[in-house]
């Protein structure tokens, strides 16, 4: 077999093996000296980015021009581009968890490169960087802390929104090193900065600074594990020790008795650190146990990943890492686990040996282990040929066995799959099994997408079922930008192949359009998108207002059109404004309502609602701001001046407003006639209504002006009696409800006098109301004199009724030995002789 | 695929509190919190003051109060992000804390339910979006018990048919098409009203551009085909019956309601009524609103169905509640005697551990007998008889004029406005518009009677088509007569009332059969749509005794939507709307017939523009009789009432002297009341 064994490359680290994979080979040139640039990589086996070391000499090459410029290169070598700096020195490179290429240089500029041809946002520490300046930069999967020169930490926890904040302040001193720990493995959820000042190490986070009393510094390097829990720390001695994140319990430590500072010093998994010099690597593993590597072509670099430490040199690309332990327990020499003898048996089987039987049942009550373990040993293995032998153990092992789920055996055919596509040495992207997994198949997809591998892009996503719309559209989005073809070749090209295909978003492949400079090309393309919604803001960009405003009202979501509105107002003088609000009811609407809000304390905006009413000619509306207005008015004077304002927009047509002028006539009447009372009278009257202030004039006793009011106002009879009735029962004037009471009619009957009176306790002249009454139920008298407490007339009217049962409830009432009893009695007497 | 699961309210709210309470734990540290007002009580719907306390939080303010104070670095504000005021207030209050305190502060904002447009370009334009961390809480339905959801937007019924704003249609349909996503399409949209149709077409439309927006792998696509948990949605616009809610409420949460006022499951009576709160820690502590209850007689009543008595007391008519109350205390005092009657140790440990129950149950029983007795005293008046005397003439389709007198005097003795112009809407909408002459008479009586300032009141009562001459060109199209003929922009309930049997002469109180217990006699047409679908048979056997026989021909059991009623359903305003969603897949026929038709589905009732307690009894009332069939989910944009409605339309300020906006409010309210 000319395939070499897995554990060929293999080196023992205390119980545990760890294995160095040559992923690549000839990765760089080999006139381009390592030595002199900067390396970082992007996580889950990303890019990697070049750029030279600032700091170092480098020989003089008249026949090359020297410009400085960062490199992007693919994992194997390939590069993918070259972008020109020439702002200035670079304080901080690094990549976020989505292959974002993050720049930051000394003066706080961040530059964040979203994909990796060389688009870019970019914006500013802040926070003192610009005085002080950038001394060095730490990254996390979306964030990242700045170090400035007076020891402040600006961390900056998002790129969509950066919003650079300023952390705990740190103690004065030289920082000999610093790490920080993610947020998703802090305690406290966010950031978490690690700083060796002196002989200790200071922990960081947004609101304090704790001192962890370490006395081993200082210390040239500290690196925190992936997962967070564990810190490694490298003295100016030379001795590394490994500690809990936490400071509490130290794990391991160890003397590399070397005098220079090691290049690297990096976790390797969560259980072993690298410490690499120039061209030696150090493993040190848990207990102190050591393993060199060591590297004759010259330099090295090292690339922390979550699992493992990528290792470049000129001529190779290594992945380093722990042997995963389904690996280990297939291969290890002198392996006896099933899964080994699994793998054995379809050996055999191949040899077609009758071992593969015996094998079989050999282990025939761990069968579905060992299957299991086949499959996870394949996805973990990089050699195709042993995928494929392992795959193929499992698939022997199963159809021996008479029931499994083959679910996870499918799908780890199809993640080897994508895996080997994607770490063919063209793309570049050699991801282990662990790092796809946490890498999520759509984010490998965007991935593609950066490097404009559509062809894969698609294959991988039709493969595995994923949405393909957002590869079309970075395909239409790159075609838009760097194709030479006229737009109407673009666009129909764009449309042939996108039409039909659910979910493409043409509004972002417009934008790009525009962006780059071509209206009309956006345009075109914009008619494409079905949802209304996402074309607003590219058309207010385009300056197509009156089209924005259409589209937001036709999504029916009212944040577009107040947003559409709100950048219209702005920039429309009133008049325009209007005439394109004017024709759109939905849009008028949203424009009065806002104005009604106003600043939301009730303040509305009057003079948009007058001169919106005025224009469009809704006089009542119009009218009514001013009315809101006069209600306003702190003095009764100015109230009806707003009210005579009022009126005279409506006295265009005052036949149809006939009804709102006289009652705007009459309220400035009433004001004024308010303001004459309380003068006079010494009392309040302004803000009551006409029927109050009549009640209120009556109870104080002031019938003639009460009188006037009812006259000047045309207060109906009925009404004006009822308030007079109510007045007086409220101010307890009995003596002129007498009086009314001599009148011979009422207009409201006199029922109501005797229940006021009655109900204000009156019962005496309550009862003289009684006999006016007309129009009562038969037999209601009664209980109406009963009410006052007067039996005997409530007895005699029980005799009239000849009503023999409530007579004697009322003598049983009365008491018969009372006199009120016996006067019952005798009326009684003559009709219900028994 | 994986079966949907059905629907529960109770996943809605516990999405609501991780939410919130995930939002929070991203807040490291102390917080204080600052809540716009009209979400302090859908807030406590969702989550405990005591719970907010165990995040962090260590004060909470009120966004209009202004009153910040910069104690706590850190700073949330939660608000509504749909208008554009309280982004300014925010600002305001961010610029205020920024100007006024010492150390730094970290700023920020949940916006409820969504981060919209406009509020990040108020904030960009005052200069502090770069300071604030911005995320979305996004709350749609507030649970209200555990078949009510309501937006909880207050002003909604303002909002859409005074001010013509469609924010809540397009809200309820964000959130309607939240429970498409996570159920699976509606299968049938079924409706009635211009804001219904509204709601139905943003369905459609957000169904397309989530196809068009999203190509999901066929992995999971639960929310673009059909669900098999559902039966269908049934959008009713509040425009269609704007009389139901009008006419006074009569059942017992309703009346608490009209009384007392109900604001998020929670009343606010005063303490000699019900009595003093039994500890001040144990009282409902679940209102997020700072405890500022200390000289107030004032006691909080948490009404929802957590109160045995109170879920069994909630949707009956008034007149059969003191007979109830009644039963509930002598089985309480049996139950509690019982403890002499127990002999073996078992026997009285089951007994303690009751115990606690009791004392709960004694409690919420004082409650209920101090309210209902309170209820019962002010039904007991001469006025409120009155006002339910022309309600009910009126309703039933007595001569309008001929109530003409009780009004006048119903004004001329000071009634309390909203129940007069309740009154006023029920003659407009009923009659159609009321005669010019009439009109003015009655405008001429509001205005001296109530003050001037109701000249806007009046305005907008036109302007809602609830109170408008017959003369008005919005009211020119309303059918007067019995006739079948113009259909469709007004709801004729001269019409509807034979055809839908409205009123129900023999209603029995106790023990009902129809829905128009609720109203004693009348049934809300609102609900009697409701019941054109889902009961028809019932519907069709009570009207077929007025001789309306042209429904009953295609009255099979089968048939769906508004088939057989399609005639009624013109006769009321606005679109009338039936639409199916398919899915695309052959597969799902076969899953529905897979699931087969035995097992219960559930309705989605939405209310656009709010729903009343007595419609949410009636509808709870259908739901019973349907309970094997059917469950049934009322959805709304908030709660209303006649009083809630009017004060949407009513002009709050007067030409009283001016001292600050707040007192002259009062006032009024007092002239008023």
């Amino acid at each position: 077999m000319d395939v070499a064994h897995p554990t060929v490359g293999w080196e023992q680290l205390g119980e545990r093996f760890y294995r160095k994979i040559q992923l690549y080979t000839q990765v760089f040139d080999q006139d381009l000296d390592l030595d002199n640039y900067i390396v970082v990589g992007a996580p889950y086996s990303g890019a990697i980015a070049l750029y030279r070391d600032e700091d170092k000499l480098v020989a003089f090459q008249p026949t090359k021009a020297f410009k400085p410029s960062i490199d992007i290169y693919s994992c194997a070598g390939n590069p993918i581009r070259s972008i020109p700096w020439d702002k200035g020195s670079i304080k901080g490179l690094g990549w976020s968890e989505d292959e974002k290429l993050l720049i930051v240089t000394a003066d706080g500029i961040v530059r964040c490169y979203t994909d990796l041809q060389g688009e870019f946002t970019q914006f500013s520490l802040g926070n003192g960087s610009e005085e002080s300046n950038v001394k060095s930069c730490k990254f996390y999967d979306h964030g990242l802390v700045a170090l400035l020169n007076n020891n402040s930490l600006i961390s900056v926890s998002s790129y969509d929104e950066p919003r650079p904040k300023l952390l705990a302040a740190p103690p004065q001193g030289q920082v000999h090193s610093w790490s920080l720990i993610p947020p998703a493995y802090a305690l406290s959820r966010s950031v978490e900065v690690l700083l060796s000042i002196n002989q200790t190490i200071y922990v960081f986070d947004a609101s304090e600074c704790v001192d962890q009393y370490l006395d081993i510094g200082p210390f040239t390097h500290i690196c925190v594990s992936p997962n967070g829990k564990f810190v490694g720390l490298y003295t100016k001695t030379g001795r590394a020790h490994v500690i809990t994140s936490d400071f509490q319990s130290p794990l391991s430590e160890h003397d590399s008795k070397s005098k220079i500072p090691p290049k690297y010093f990096e976790w390797c998994g969560n259980d072993a650190v690298v410490i690499a010099w120039e061209d030696e690597v150090h493993l040190v593993g848990p207990g102190g146990a050591v393993t060199k590597f060591y590297y004759d072509s010259g330099r090295v670099h090292l690339l922390p990943d979550y699992d493992g430490v990528r290792i470049i040199a000129n001529d190779t690309c290594d992945f380093l890492q722990k042997v995963p332990s389904v690996i280990e327990e297939v291969f290890r020499l002198g392996a006896d686990s099933p899964a080994s003898i699994l793998l054995d048996a379809v050996e055999q089987l191949e040899m077609q040996s009758p071992k593969a039987d015996y094998n079989i049942q050999l282990i025939r009550p761990h069968l579905v282990e060992a299957v299991d373990t086949c499959v996870n040993a394949a996805g973990q293995e990089f050699s195709v040929h042993w995928q494929k032998q392992l795959l193929r153990a499992a698939s022997f092992g199963k159809s021996v066995l008479d029931i499994y789920n083959s679910d996870d055996f499918v799908d780890m055919c199809e993640t080897l799959r994508v895996l080997n596509a994607v770490r063919y040495y063209k793309i570049g992207l050699p991801l282990s099994y662990e790092q796809y997994q946490r890498l999520s198949p759509s984010n490998l997809i965007s991935r593609l997408l950066n490097r404009h591998e559509y062809l894969l892009a698609l294959r991988i996503a039709g493969y595995l079922r994923l949405p393909t719309d957002k590869i079309y559209v970075h395909w239409a989005t790159a075609k838009v930008r760097h194709s030479a073809e006229d737009d109407d070749t673009i666009c129909r090209k764009i449309v042939e192949k996108l039409s039909g295909k659910p979910g493409i978003s043409f509004e972002a492949i417009a934008r790009a359009a525009f962006d780059e400079g071509s209206g009309r090309l956006a345009t075109e393309l914009l008619n494409h998108e079905p949802r209304a919604g996402r074309q607003v803001p590219l058309l207010l960009s385009m300056e197509e207002d009156e089209l924005a405003l259409d589209k937001a009202i036709e999504s029916g979501d009212t944040d577009l059109v107040y947003f559409v509105l709100h950048q219209l107002r702005r920039k429309f003088p009133l008049t325009t404004f209007f005439r394109v609000i004017n024709s759109r009811p939905i849009a008028t609407a949203l424009v009065e309502a806002a104005a009604r809000d106003g600043d939301g304390e009730g303040h509305e905006d009057t003079a948009m609602l007058k001169d919106l009413y005025y224009q469009d000619d809704r006089r009542l509306d119009g009218a009514s701001v001013f009315i809101r207005e006069a209600l306003r008015q702190p003095e009764s004077r100015t109230a009806g001046d707003k009210l005579a304002l009022a009126s005279k927009l409506l006295m265009d047509n005052t036949k149809e407003n006939a009804f709102e002028l006289g009652a705007l006539k009459e309220a400035a009447v009433l004001l004024r006639m308010q303001e004459a009372f309380e003068r006079d009278l010494g009392d309040t009257y302004t803000g009551l209504s006409v029927n109050q202030t009549m009640f209120k004039l009556i109870r104080q006793g002031e019938h003639g002006r009460a009188k006037k009011i009812q006259g000047e106002f045309k207060v109906p009879e009925k009404v004006a009696w009822w308030i007079r009735l109510q007045a007086l029962v409220a101010s307890r004037n009995w003596h002129e409800i007498e009086d009314i009471a001599k009148q011979r009619k009422s207009p409201i009957g006199w029922e109501p006098f005797y229940n006021q009176t009655l109900q204000a306790g009156n019962q005496r002249l309550a009862a003289t109301f009684i006999p006016k009454c007309t129009g009562l139920e038969p037999g209601q008298t009664m209980t109406m004199y009963e009410k006052c407490g007067m039996r005997t007339k409530a007895a005699e009217e029980a005799v009239k009724m000849k009503d023999a049962e409530t007579w004697s409830r009322l003598l049983e009432a009365a008491g018969r030995n009372t006199a009120e009893g016996r006067e019952i009695e005798r009326i009684g007497l003559a009709v219900f002789r028994r | 695929m994986a079966p949907q699961a059905g629907f529960e309210t109770e996943q809605v709210k516990d999405k609501a509190r991780k939410d919130l309470l995930h939002l929070l734990e991203g807040v490291r540290g102390k917080k204080t919190l600052v809540i716009e007002e009209k979400l302090g009580g859908p807030l406590g719907v969702i989550v405990k003051a005591s719970t907010l306390r165990d995040y962090g939080v260590e004060k909470i303010f009120f966004l209009e109060n202004k009153n910040t104070d910069t104690s706590q670095r850190n700073v949330v504000f939660i608000a509504r992000g749909e208008s554009a005021h309280n982004a300014n207030a925010i600002a305001d209050q961010i610029t205020r804390l920024q100007r006024e305190a010492q150390s730094p502060h970290e700023f920020h904002i949940f916006w409820v339910p969504r981060r919209t447009l406009l509020s990040d370009k108020v904030l960009e334009e005052a200069g502090v979006l770069g300071d604030t961390n911005v995320a979305e809480l996004p709350l749609y339905f507030f649970p209200l018990d555990k078949d009510v959801l309501s937006l909880e937007l207050d002003d909604s019924f303002r909002d859409l048919y005074l001010a013509k704003d469609p924010t809540p249609v397009y809200l309820t349909a964000r959130a309607l098409m939240g429970i498409q996503q996570k159920h699976g399409l509606f299968p049938r949209i079924i409706g009635k009203g211009d804001n219904a149709k509204r709601v139905s077409d943003l369905l459609l439309r957000m169904r397309q551009e989530l196809l068009a927006g999203e190509d999901v792998g066929e992995m999971d696509k639960v929310g673009l085909s059909p669900s098999n948990t559902i039966e269908s949605v049934i959008i009713i616009d509040r425009e269609v019956d704007f009389v139901t809610p009008l006419l006074t409420q009569l059942t017992y949460e309703g009346l608490i309601d009209e009384v007392f006022g109900i604001q998020n499951n929670q009343t606010e009576v005063d303490t000699t009524i019900v009595g003093a709160p039994p500890q001040p820690g144990k009282d409902s502590a679940s209102a997020a609103a700072p405890a500022s209850s200390g000289q107030t007689r004032k006691r909080k009543i948490q009404l929802d169905g957590s109160d045995k008595i109170f879920e069994q007391l909630r949707d009956t008519n008034l007149v059969v509640v003191g007979g109830l109350l009644n039963k509930i205390a002598r089985r309480l005092q049996s139950d509690y005697e019982s403890r002499h009657t127990s002999k073996t140790t078992a026997e009285l440990r089951e007994f303690v551990q009751k115990l606690p129950g009791y004392q709960a149950e004694q409690q919420s029983l004082k409650i209920h007998t101090g309210l209902a007795e309170e209820i019962i005293k002010h039904t007991g008046t001469e006025n409120f008889n009155k006002l339910l005397e022309v309600q009910q003439n009126l309703a039933a389709g007595a001569d309008p004029s001929s109530q003409f007198d009780a009004i006048e005097e119903l004004i001329a003795r000071d009634t309390p406005l909203p129940q007069v112009l309740r009154l006023l809407c029920v003659y407009s909408c009923i009659s159609g518009g009321i005669k010019t002459k009439e009109l003015d008479y009655f405008r001429r009586l509001i205005i001296h009677g109530y003050g001037y300032q109701h000249l806007l009141t009046l305005h907008n009562l036109e302007r809602l088509q609830m109170f408008l001459p017959r003369s008005s060109p919005l009211a020119s199209m309303i059918p007067m007569t019995g006739s079948v003929g113009a259909t469709g922009n007004k709801t004729n309930y001269t019409y509807l009332r034979k055809q839908l049997r409205l009123i129900v002469d023999e209603v029995n109180e106790q023990d009902p059969n129809d829905i128009a217990y609720v109203y004693s006699g009348y049934a809300p047409l609102s609900i009697r749509l409701v019941q054109c679908i889902l009961q028809k048979q019932y519907l069709l056997s009570i009207t077929r005794g007025n001789g309306v026989t042209n429904a009953s021909a295609s009255a099979g059991g089968g048939a769906q939507g508004w088939r057989g009623f399609d005639d009624a359903v013109k006769h009321a305003r606005g679109q009338t709307f039936d639409e199916v969603q398919k899915g695309e897949d052959k597969a799902v026929k076969a899953r529905a017939l897979l699931s087969g038709g035995g097992e219960q589905k559930t309705v989605f009732v939405v209310f656009v523009g709010g729903i009343s307690f007595t419609e949410i009894a009636a509808l709870r009332f259908i739901a019973n009789k349907e309970e094997a069939r059917r469950k049934i989910v009322i959805c709304t944009t908030s709660i209303i009432s006649g009083n809630r409605m009017m004060e949407a339309a009513m002009e709050k300020e007067s030409f009283e002297k001016r001292a600050p906006a707040s007192q002259a409010r009062n006032s009024t309210a007092e002239t008023t009341s």
